[in-house]
């Protein structure tokens, strides 16, 4: 940038500042008042890190621990410590900034590396828990009884049982099955309700207090069969199809002696057969690989890649053009009516963005929607691939040139007028004086803002799966529509994967996504010698 | 400095003391056991009613929760172990997904409490690639039917009938709709369905075991395939319509311009109050019966419950009591839909529900496994290809192009 | 409206100040007709939609873009319903409890302390930036760019986890628990840094740093500076970067819908997502209802501080 204005010359203020009365105030509480505020919240937080300490003591979460107490005492020494002024100012900020969003994004990065999906989710602990408990099966006899825990003459835990085809009573220990007299256990509407006398049938709240007993409760019938308790008043006979085997790590099955061993990717597997469920573990940079490998992935991800970078450009150019303009056009010294233009202008801004955008959707219909009905026009809005593309763009232009109407307000105002003044003395046409003096001023100024808006609408979910939901369907691969964006191809991969969702690959995905956008804006700050703003 | 560091050093060192000792006090406070059960706002109230009634017959205590419906089956895979429910209502085809996460426990409901539902409604909760287990008691079932508005038009008995009528009242005045049914820009396979289905189209077929297959996909079956080209003149026709979306669809037949809508028993009450004396009848038979997709509610019990130690009751509340008539009449009137237990069915007020009902006979639940996840946009998409009025795709492209997509996506 | 006033003689700092209006030239129709047909069809595109949102929300129907401007059945229920706190549900006989004014409050505090926290998190960071020379200071701003370009929506499920787990711990991380208000306030925080320091950061370059050495030399601390000099001159990029923050916190859903969980909790947009919940028949009309009350405020907001908005917005980014 080349076209510098000297200023009103730099003199030395003449007398000293005098800030207005609400200045006055805050600096009051600066001096020892401030110094005394320093305090008092710097106790308040070394406080609060304390109590949360001990919260974190106490549920044993020694890492997290450790951290408050690095966070804390880094906050004490950037408070206290002379040499740490620009920190003090940053501090607070960047503790949000790491918590909230730094974190987030180092624990997605995290999940890229894992199996993270369906079949996928608990521990291996869980997982081979939850498989011996749907591995049982209903035997050939199958029998079914009502139950009641109750406690024998020697207080021990048994089950009362009466098998619901015959009628017969039995007391069942870990042993196995006592029948007892007929007619001695007698059921009800509620279950068991009267027992031989030498047991005592536990009741009410004592019930529930053994759950933990009953789970484990198994009464051996023949072979591998055993009657489980299932809730507080029945018991099935079931048996296993699987036997675990803790040393080798492997599932047996019972029937025809296949080995399902752990598959280093979260499942015991025998060839192609699978155990479900699955756990969660990592897997390495499979997914990446999986990326570049797998062709429902890879095949539609150039065209989408391409789409989103030409919907994000012509949003930010026809918006900042269309903005630009309209403030250029209204911002005549004198105008009538220029602050209602500008009220209503700024509308769509304050408008919820996904009412508008659903409002949007319904005009555009088709057949049924008011913009072809008024203007008696046929044209495919949203069912037709270009035309899609074209109300995607249309859509976001209108919900962001609100924005770049004021930003290219504010600009416009700050541009000194000596400068255009110099322009028009040197001969210049209002076209001229437009492209050689205004124009790169404002692209200085607003070079950091167009480049945000561009990242913003790189990853603009809402226009695009609100508006079209990605579509029309497009060709071969169905689950890329032709106006699916990046990060909304992304979210259809996370949700529609095969075998359910798949979260792993899609913070893969979106990894890729962000490198992408990052190397994209930084090229463009270092073009737009954004950064030599920094002095 | 050293007067500030002293300063500090003794108020943080109170401070925190007097933090300690009320923290102390606080964790000593122990929790009596309770149920925790997520349900939805429709049903909170119902299922409030029940499981206190439940409670107190077995002297615990419940938590009811509510939360948005969606929200509960993915929430249940991220909730910490303290916070996790105990027992989720939830929708059939969320079975596969759950069951697979290893996030439900199987139910053992007694022989005779079994033989109160139709099969389909078990099935329909029934998941397991080596051994099927039941995992949900139904609760409430829905499906879809054609709504037809007796005042514009006459209650078809063919299919033949129904396209005659339909066209004739979409030419009486423009802006008229054929068949009102959804689809959009992303399109509704399961509004969808009965068309598919009439026209021998399935989506998983099952293996020897009875079990659904992924691997047999009947998007482009040989018999659908077939019969593809109806769709074709269908759309010339302009009996259906892929533009029409949920909102076009419920105006246009609330305000007359269409006779004929397919939807489901959630909108009995905006067609009642709108004054539209209509019925509801099963989409006439195509080429083959054209029965819409079955959608089953019910309960399951989480593997949270055996974590909580309250396994036990959770399972009594679930496979036990709330089978039983008295409640399922309860919990299906909550939303106003059809009770899964036979006997509560027969006490059923609501004519039109009754309708509904009938509407069903034949039905395919929609199919529980993970891998249906995968075919919905696909089938969706290819319906909006082949029905979007000029531009369109042939069907049997359309499908077929779904089919590969879905086989692919499967793998 | 001139952007260039002294305050003091010599010292040229950009703060919107009305100019006293001059005898006003006269100005031609043929200058300003084709300015004014430009606002005309400006301000028809803007509201398009807008005309059907309100035409919706007096409409009995409950459809949305329907074929005519003016509602077919005229009624006030929308709005008498949801501010009696209860909607029509189209599945369930009766109506449903639908706490709008509760969402209301609950939006308009998250959106207050947020954008507040926000603008002096953000003011703290700026002042940093333009006044002290660093080691990282160009790193640092580079990377607070790049930092919020990373797919929010893929965040979300991080950031719940974080919240839950976090929350649940007790103790003080209780009142960060999920479904508090402190909660999703803390998360919004976590973006407070971003695009508006850089917007701040410029504004704070203008003002010249001879107050800050006067200041000095009189013998403030860099807080009596900070709190005392230069925060009150930037009144104007506060206002702005205030402004924006509440209107963005105040419509923000998605990660609001996450954190909050139950309807009592719950912020506006979040809350009224439920009325058109697509399978059971959508309920537009006290949708848009709520909508339109939504969008008072922050209509309000934008009327009343225009003049500081177009000042503050992108005065100190160009060089002068």
């Amino acid at each position: 940038m080349n076209a510098h204005v000297v200023t009103a010359p730099a003199v030395p203020p003449a007398r000293t500042f005098r800030p207005a009365w609400s200045a006055r105030a805050i600096a009051a509480f600066s001096g020892t008042t401030g110094l005394a505020v320093k305090i008092v919240l710097l106790s308040l937080s070394n406080a609060l890190a304390a109590w949360a300490g001990f919260v974190l003591a106490d549920k044993g979460k020694w890492p997290a621990l450790g951290v408050l107490v690095l966070a804390t005492a880094t906050l004490d020494w950037i408070y206290l410590s002379k040499r740490t002024l620009p920190l003090k100012f940053l501090a607070p900020g960047v503790v949000f900034l790491v918590g909230f969003q730094i974190v987030p994004i180092l624990y997605t990065i995290n999940v890229a590396f894992t199996n993270y999906s369906t079949g996928h989710v608990i521990s291996k602990p869980d997982a081979i828990q939850q498989i011996k408990l749907v591995s049982l099966e209903a035997p050939p006899s199958a029998r079914q009884y009502t139950m009641a825990p109750a406690r024998d003459h020697g207080g021990k835990l048994v089950l009362i049982l009466r098998e619901d085809a015959t009628g017969n009573g039995y007391v069942g220990t870990k042993e196995g099955l006592t029948p007892l007299p007929a007619g001695s256990v007698k059921a009800g509407a509620l279950g068991i309700v009267s027992a031989p006398a030498d047991y005592k049938l536990v009741k009410g709240a004592a019930l529930f207090g053994l759950d933990a007993q009953l789970q484990d409760f198994t009464v051996p019938t023949d072979g591998d069969s055993a009657i489980r308790p299932q809730g507080i008043t029945e018991a099935v006979e079931l048996r296993p199809t699987l036997r675990y085997d803790a040393k080798r790590d492997v599932f047996t099955r019972i029937s025809d002696g296949k080995v399902f061993h752990d598959n280093g990717r979260g499942s015991f597997v025998s060839g192609k057969e699978e155990l479900e469920p699955g756990w969660k573990t990592y897997i390495g940079a499979s997914n990446f690989r999986s990326i570049a490998s797998n062709p429902l992935v890879r095949a539609p991800f150039l065209r989408v890649f391409a789409w989103t970078i030409f919907f994000a450009t012509a949003t930010v150019f026809l918006s900042f053009a269309i903005g630009l303009f309209l403030a250029i056009a209204l911002d005549k010294q004198g105008m009538r009516f220029q602050r209602i233009y500008r009220s209503i202008l700024v509308l769509p801004y304050a408008i919820p963005g996904f009412l508008s955008i659903l409002v949007w959707a319904g005009l555009l219909n088709d057949d049924f929607g008011v913009v072809n009905r008024t203007f008696h026009l046929s044209v495919p809005w949203l069912f037709d691939a270009n035309w899609a593309k074209v109300a995607c763009i249309l859509v976001s232009v209108w919900l962001t040139v609100p924005y770049f109407f004021l930003v290219a307000m504010g600009a416009l105002q700050s541009i000194p007028a000596e400068l255009i003044e110099a322009a028009r003395v040197d001969g210049g046409g209002p076209w001229q004086r437009f492209r050689r003096v205004t124009l790169p001023l404002l692209l200085v100024a607003t070079a950091p803002l167009l480049i945000a808006s561009f990242a913003f609408n790189f990853n603009n979910f809402n226009v695009i799966y609100l508006l079209t939901g990605g579509g029309p369907a497009q060709g071969g691969s169905n689950v890329a529509g032709a106006t699916d964006i990046l990060i909304s191809y992304t979210y259809k991969l996370a949700i529609a994967a095969g075998k359910g969702n798949d979260y792993g690959l899609a913070t893969a995905v979106s990894i890729i996504i962000f490198l992408i956008v990052a190397t994209i804006s930084g090229i463009a700050f270092w073009r737009t010698k954004t950064l030599e703003e920094i002095r | 400095m050293n007067k500030k560091h002293a300063i500090m050093a003794v108020l943080v060192v109170a401070l925190a003391a007097i933090v300690a000792a009320v923290a102390g006090s606080v964790n000593a406070a122990v929790k009596a056991p309770t149920l925790t059960i997520w349900t939805d706002a429709d049903r909170q109230t119902a299922v409030t009613q029940v499981a206190n009634q439940w409670a107190a017959s077995r002297g615990v205590q419940v938590n009811v929760v509510q939360k948005q419906f969606g929200n509960i089956r993915d929430d249940l895979g991220t909730v910490a172990a303290a916070d996790a429910p105990d027992v989720i209502v939830g929708a059939h085809d969320w079975t596969g997904k759950l069951a697979a996460n290893g996030l439900v426990a199987p139910l053992y409901p007694k022989a005779a409490t079994l033989k109160q539902f139709p099969a389909y409604t078990l099935n329909a909760f029934s998941y397991g690639t080596a051994v099927k287990k039941l995992y949900g008691a139904p609760v409430a079932v829905e499906n879809i039917g054609l709504v037809v508005n007796t005042k514009l038009a006459k209650v078809p008995t063919t299919w033949a009938q129904l396209e005659k009528e339909a066209l004739a009242f979409k030419h009486k005045k423009s802006g008229n709709l054929a068949i009102a049914v959804q689809q959009g820009t992303n399109g509704d396979a399961y509004h969808m369905y009965p068309f598919f289905s009439g026209l021998g189209g399935y989506v998983f077929g099952k293996n020897h075991a009875g079990n659904l297959d992924p691997s047999n996909i009947g998007v482009a079956s040989a018999a659908f395939t077939k019969h593809a080209s109806l769709v074709d003149k269908w759309n010339k026709e302009g009996l259906i319509n892929a533009k029409v979306d949920a909102t076009t669809a419920q105006s246009a037949f609330l305000k007359g311009q269409a006779a004929f809508w397919v939807t489901g028993p959630w909108n009995i009450d905006t067609i009642k109050k709108a004054g539209i004396h209509f019925r509801v009848i099963q989409v006439p038979a195509i080429v083959k019966p054209a029965v819409p997709f079955l959608g089953v509610q019910g309960f399951m019990v989480t593997k949270y419950a055996a974590t909580h130690d309250v396994s036990a009751a959770a399972q009594d509340l679930v496979a036990n009591y709330m089978m039983t008539p008295a409640a399922q009449t309860l919990l299906a009137a909550a939303n106003n839909r059809y009770p899964a237990n036979t006997v509560a069915g027969k006490s059923v007020k609501d004519p039109y529900l009754a309708q509904f009902g009938k509407a069903s006979v034949g039905g395919v639940p929609m199919p529980n496994i993970p891998q249906m996840d995968s075919v919905w946009s696909d089938l969706g998409g290819a319906w909006v290809k082949a029905t979007k009025g000029s531009g369109a795709t042939k069907a049997s492209v359309a499908f077929k192009a779904a089919s590969r997509s879905i086989a692919n996506k499967i793998g | 409206m001139s952007t260039r006033e002294t305050t003091a003689p010599g010292v040229a700092i950009a703060v919107p100040v009305a100019v006293e209006k001059r005898a006003r030239p006269r100005l031609k129709f043929r200058d300003t007709w084709w300015r004014h047909a430009v606002g005309i069809v400006a301000v028809a595109i803007s509201l398009f939609p807008v005309v059907f949102i309100v035409s919706s929300s007096f409409n009995r129907d409950n459809s949305i873009g329907g074929t005519s401007v003016l509602p077919t059945h005229f009624t006030l229920g929308n709005y008498s319903r949801i501010l009696h706190n209860h909607v029509q549900d189209a599945s369930h006989p009766g109506s449903v409890d639908a706490p709008f004014l509760h969402w209301y409050l609950n939006s308009f505090v998250v959106a207050a302390v947020a954008s507040f926290l926000t603008v002096m998190l953000g003011a703290l960071a700026a002042y940093a930036f333009s006044r002290f020379r660093f080691r990282g200071r160009r790193l640092g701003m580079l990377t607070l760019l790049l930092i919020q370009m990373f797919p929010q929506v893929l965040l979300v499920v991080a950031i719940y986890l974080i919240v839950l787990n976090v929350g649940s711990l007790g103790g003080p991380f209780h009142y960060m628990d999920l479904n508090t208000l402190t909660a999703l306030i803390i998360v919004y925080l976590g973006g407070a840094l971003g695009v508006n320091t850089w917007l701040m950061k410029g504004f704070f370059d203008t003002i010249p740093s001879e107050l800050d050495e006067s200041a000095r030399v009189d013998g403030a601390t860099p807080a009596q500076i900070f709190w005392g000099v230069v925060l009150p001159l930037a009144a104007p990029v506060l206002a702005v970067v205030g402004i924006i923050s509440f209107i963005f916190t105040f419509n923000e859903f998605v990660v609001a819908s996450a954190i909050l969980q139950t309807s009592a909790h719950q912020t506006l947009p979040v809350g009224m997502r439920g009325f058109i919940d697509q399978q059971y028949g959508q309920r537009w009309g006290p949708f848009t209802a709520g909508a339109l009350l939504a969008a008072v405020p922050v209509t309000v907001l934008f009327i009343a501080m225009q003049k500081w908005i177009v000042g503050g917005l992108t005065a100190g980014s160009v060089k002068g």
